[in-house]
């Protein structure tokens, strides 16, 4: 068991936003989260990543329950995650943004004399080199394209190391080329450095074409879960979400 | 594998060589009362340098800043009129207790971001303020404390001056290190996006925290140093008006370049004692300034000049050489 959720519930006031959800997401799966908006997505990757405290149920990350700990205590475990809205630093080159999760992640950011650019050098240009941002690296985060920033945001996450890498719509926003690239990538991460990856998506496409198993949620309750072939031929998925005619 | 590029600064390093030599050569140059200008726009310099680190680095202003420069002053005037302590330890116990508190109120602080931090750190300022401004009995109230003398080889100012500049340019050295460092990069990481640096694995409340205490010490350090050298200490050095001088001088130098807020101090410094000469309006001179800069050099004097020359570096590599703006 990689990662469990277990009867995971988060009530906003009245609106239960996710209801009673329990799941397995495996070692090395490529692994959708799916469903039409206000499903609970996102609020379900919130309880996760620790963004948001679980009104009850429990989360478990390789048999240790982390349901209580803080984001960046998770981070640690191993645990990252992109945004929605695609979240980077502005200001920072895209050098030193992937330079800054490597330095938290092999945690010397309490050395306070060394310059950081001296360190990480040839992870760093490993990481660039594989999302293809060695062209930018002495950009702005601010000054690059939409696209370019998606994959920013992917090689910061990347620089964490992780284990379990949660992209919330990885793909948004982007052109059909751009798109494409994206998916590439995913697969690629997935096989070369044995990612887990868990990710929401809009576009049908890419999530059946990369996703090993798909799990579809309807006004915060999980209503399907297994291959995609399967889900594909669900009849509740198709009466809710895909409207017939899939 | 390529480099990273230089930031404005140290691979030109003949011109902060020529700085140095001039200051060192300084003494000879100027009038004593120059010469303590000078020492006042150093020791004030750093206490802007610390700020800094919180303002432009980690992106949280602080509004307090004076009460630590005030608080290891008073720490070192009493030492040393009371019980005549060691000069030197004098001056440790005053970084210390001014790191001592900064930890106290920094604890406080760091929870709160943007305008409730700076509010916090105006409101435990002017706490620090009124105790000692009140406490007549142990404090010397609003007369503060005078005869506080260093020893006799620092006793002249253009000795002193030598030891305040030493002081400085150390300081100055590690501040530089320390926002180069691993830990400088997660500050400016914190102020770019903190959600992003948390979901990275920092725990935002503590590095604020310790960059919290270590403007606070070196806040402490150029209040230690100056009181000596003025031979008295008076509440008016905790007061939130004198906080809001390295606010100003950031701004008028350029937060965002380290060296930015020693020329903003270096300005005001010396504009206000010059000045002083044929008129008392200081405050409606300080205010013009401050609204040129704002309006005409956003980014402070520095940081446009920077601009630039980034501007004019782009243009040449676009073989455009006229194209300004």
């Amino acid at each position: 068991m990689f990662l469990r959720t277990e009867g995971i519930t988060k009530d906003f006031g009245k609106l239960r936003a996710v209801n009673k959800v329990t799941l397995d997401i495996h070692n090395g799966d490529i692994h959708a989260i799916i469903g039409p908006n206000g499903a609970g997505k996102s609020t379900f990757f919130n309880l996760i990543t620790g963004y948001h405290k679980a009104t009850s149920g429990r989360v478990l990350f390789k048999g240790k329950e982390i349901t209580h700990l803080p984001a960046y205590e998770r981070c640690k475990l191993g645990i990252t995650r992109s945004f929605q809205i695609t979240s980077i630093y502005p200001k920072l080159t895209v050098y030193e943004s992937v330079l800054m999760a490597l330095l938290s992640h092999r945690k010397v950011t309490l050395n306070f004399f060394t310059p950081a650019k001296k360190f990480f050098k040839e992870e760093v240009w490993h990481i660039l080199e594989d999302v293809g941002l060695t062209e930018q690296a002495y950009l702005t985060g601010d000054s690059i394209s939409h696209g370019d920033k998606k994959r920013l945001e992917l090689a910061i996450t990347l620089g964490t190391e992780p284990e379990l890498l949660l992209l919330d719509e990885p793909t948004c926003g982007m052109s059909a080329e751009e798109t494409e690239n994206t998916m590439t990538l995913i697969k690629k991460l997935s096989t070369e450095r044995g990612l887990t990856i868990l990710f929401t998506e809009h576009d049908m496409n890419v999530v059946f074409g990369i996703a090993k198993r798909i799990s579809v949620l309807h006004q915060g309750t999980l209503i399907a879960d297994g291959p995609p072939e399967e889900v594909r031929k669900s009849e509740e998925v198709q009466k809710v979400y895909l409207g017939g005619t899939a | 594998m390529w480099e990273t590029p230089n930031r404005i600064g140290m691979k030109k390093g003949w011109w902060l060589g020529l700085l140095i030599l001039l200051f060192l050569f300084a003494s000879i140059g100027v009038s004593e009362f120059y010469l303590t200008v000078l020492c006042e726009a150093l020791v004030m310099s750093l206490l802007a340098l610390s700020f800094n680190l919180l303002f432009g680095y980690m992106g949280q202003l602080s509004f307090g800043q004076a009460a630590f420069y005030g608080l290891a002053g008073y720490t070192v005037a009493m030492l040393i009129t009371k019980i005549h302590f060691n000069f030197w330890l004098s001056l440790m116990a005053g970084v210390l207790m001014a790191s001592l508190i900064g930890l106290i109120i920094g604890y406080f602080c760091v929870r709160l971001r943007g305008i409730y931090f700076a509010v916090l750190t105006l409101a435990f300022g002017q706490l620090l303020f009124v105790i000692i401004y009140k406490w007549h009995d142990f404090t010397g109230g609003d007369d503060g404390i005078q005869g506080v003398f260093p020893p006799d080889f620092l006793k002249s100012p253009t000795h002193y001056y030598y030891f305040i500049l030493f002081v400085f340019i150390a300081s100055t050295y590690l501040l530089w290190r320390i926002v180069n460092s691993p830990f400088g990069q997660t500050l400016k990481s914190m102020r770019e996006n903190s959600e992003r640096t948390e979901f990275l694995g920092i725990n935002i409340a503590r590095y604020q925290l310790i960059a919290f205490v270590i403007a606070a010490g070196f806040a402490g350090l150029a209040g230690a140093i100056w009181v000596p050298f003025y031979r008295s200490v008076a509440p008016f050095y905790l007061m939130w008006i004198k906080s809001g001088e390295p606010v100003m001088a950031a701004i008028l130098g350029g937060p965002n370049i380290f060296l930015g807020p020693v020329l903003g101090m270096f300005i005001m410094t010396f504009v206000h004692a010059w000045v002083l000469g044929f008129t008392y309006f200081w405050p409606v001179i300080m205010g013009s300034l401050i609204l040129t800069i704002i309006f005409l050099l956003p980014g402070g004097i520095l940081g446009f000049a920077q601009e630039k020359m980034k501007q004019r570096r782009e243009s040449k590599l676009k073989g455009n050489p006229l194209r300004c703006s």
